[in-house]
């Protein structure tokens, strides 16, 4: 499972051609294969070409059912009414259990389907974290080559724990609804930095003001504390249709700005270099495993340390010290002495 | 190594109002460990075929009560293949007479299943075609 290794594995015949030329199926299968090949997406990444201009990536996130999906829904009518081509990813939890998942976003968004300017893709989480699949930014990318200029990228209902992972949007929105304001007293100062904008969804019911107040006042003092780029807050209610035209104003004025500053740039930069060094390390990984003949080693350390306690470093200096970097690039290990 | 699991879709045509019995069966196949996306009620063949291709679907399971089954499992069988997509698994269920069965079977459409079938009937369908259709 190297994901540095080609040749591992080929896409099947005249997809690549069929997605080049437009095709719906195609780029839904090819978001299948990075999903179900672990091979598939490195080979798909090469391919991909960057293409001038670009999507903006939109991330929405938010705890269960304060309407994520409703609003994404809504915003990408917008964005159809500006003439841009819209992508959707629409994640939801897997069952730890079954390995199954329900993925119910769509019923939200069944106004949008008539339009040949939408693709809309379900994913189930499966074992990513921060609320997303670990295919999820690789399908943005898809949608992107396939060009949509703005995708939305909606997590699963997420805890606090979840609230600031999300790396793979240039923009992110947190969306909470009247009654989350316990969910207030938690949001600390991580997702004052990572959300550019939050909106408070159903203004319709009782309590709304309420949350914006502490929300003003939990940025305020933020403000005073010296932090830069509290997030913008707005509010809407989704489904009598009110607020949206701040939202969009505010997500677009968010990123014509952050265009602008080099922000949207840094946070790609950012973004790949996170990538980069994960598939390294990964690839790493899985070298020295093959070189070192398995884990067992490492897992009857850590069995006999759990019972005797003591520092795992002597064995892990030893093992990184027996990894050579040669000049093609491949690392060595030399053979085990007896000791 | 891979990691596929079956994705169905799950709809319901026409204008009949209640979608208890279809979330039911929803829910059986997500404990059976699919990935299961529910469209909800009032969908048409057009918005049914379009999401079962965008989220490359392996399996469409319609609800149907209103009688209009023939009409509405032709028509999303012509789009499937219009899609290029015919040779996924198109089922479903309702209260179809057999004379409409055999009619619907002979245009490539799968098992339908009525009121009295057992969940697990459905689940074991399912599985048994996608086994089948592995070389
Ligand atoms: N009163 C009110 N209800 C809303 C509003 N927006 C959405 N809802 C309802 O809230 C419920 C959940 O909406 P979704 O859009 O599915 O919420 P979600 O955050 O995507 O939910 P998950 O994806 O399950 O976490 C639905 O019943 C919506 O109709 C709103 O502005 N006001
Ligand atoms: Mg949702």
């Amino acid at each position: 499972m190297n994901p540095t290794d080609d040749a591992q594995f080929v896409l099947p015949p005249g997809l690549w051609e069929d997605f080049l030329s437009g095709g719906r199926l195609a780029c839904a299968r090819l978001i299948s294969l990075i999903e179900n090949e672990p091979f598939a997406r490195t080979e798909i990444r090469d391919r991909l070409l960057p293409r001038p201009g670009g999507a903006v990536r939109i991330g929405v996130t938010g705890p269960p059912g304060v309407g994520k999906s409703t609003l994404t829904a809504a915003l990408a009518r917008r964005a159809l009414d500006e003439n841009h081509a819209v992508g959707i990813i629409a994640v939801d939890p897997t069952s730890p259990f079954t390995g199954g998942a329900f993925l119910g976003d769509r019923v939200r968004m069944h106004s949008l389907i008539g339009d040949p300017r939408v693709f809309i893709r379900s994913m189930a989480a499966r074992d990513g974290r921060g609320g997303l699949s670990s295919a999820a930014p690789d399908a943005a990318d898809i949608l992107d080559a396939f060009g949509m200029d703005r995708i939305f990228i909606e997590t699963l209902g997420v805890g606090q724990a979840e609230l600031d992972v999300m790396t793979c949007a240039d923009v992110l929105a947190l969306v909470l609804q009247p009654g989350t304001g316990d969910a207030i007293q938690t949001l600390k100062a991580g997702i004052i930095e990572t959300a550019d904008l939050i909106i408070v969804n159903k203004t319709d019911m009782p309590g709304a003001d309420d949350l914006l107040e502490s929300l003003r006042f939990l940025f305020d003092s933020a403000g005073a504390a010296g932090k830069r780029n509290a997030p913008l807050l707005c509010s809407a209610s989704a489904v009598e249709g009110r607020g949206l035209d701040e939202v969009w104003t505010a997500l677009e004025g968010l990123i014509v700005r952050d265009r602008e500053t080099g922000r949207l740039r840094e946070k790609r930069r950012a973004r790949l270099e996170g990538e980069i060094r994960t598939a390294i390390s990964g690839s790493l990984w899985e070298r020295y495993v093959a070189l070192a003949g398995g884990t067992a080693d490492i897992a009857l350390l850590a069995e006999r340390l759990s019972r005797e306690g003591g520092s795992p470093y002597p064995f892990i200096r030893k093992e990184c010290g027996r990894i050579k970097l040669v000049r093609d690039g491949r690392p060595e290990l030399p053979p085990k002495k007896k000791e | 190594m891979s990691d596929k699991r079956l994705k169905v879709i799950i709809a319901k045509p026409g204008l009949d109002g209640h979608d208890r019995g279809v979330k039911v069966v929803a829910r059986a196949l997500v404990e059976a460990g699919m990935e299961v996306v529910y469209l909800g009620l009032r969908q048409t063949p057009e918005s049914i075929v379009r999401a079962a291709v965008e989220e490359d679907a392996d399996v469409i399971g319609l609800s149907v009560l209103s009688g209009a089954h023939l009409a509405n499992f032709r028509r999303v069988k012509e789009l499937m293949n219009d899609a290029g997509i015919g040779g996924r698994l198109l089922t479903g269920g309702g209260i179809i007479p057999a004379g409409d069965q055999d009619e619907l079977c002979a245009l490539g459409i799968g098992r339908l299943f009525g009121p009295g079938d057992e969940l697990q009937s459905i689940v074991d369908y399912i599985k048994a075609w996608d086994a089948g259709r592995r070389p």
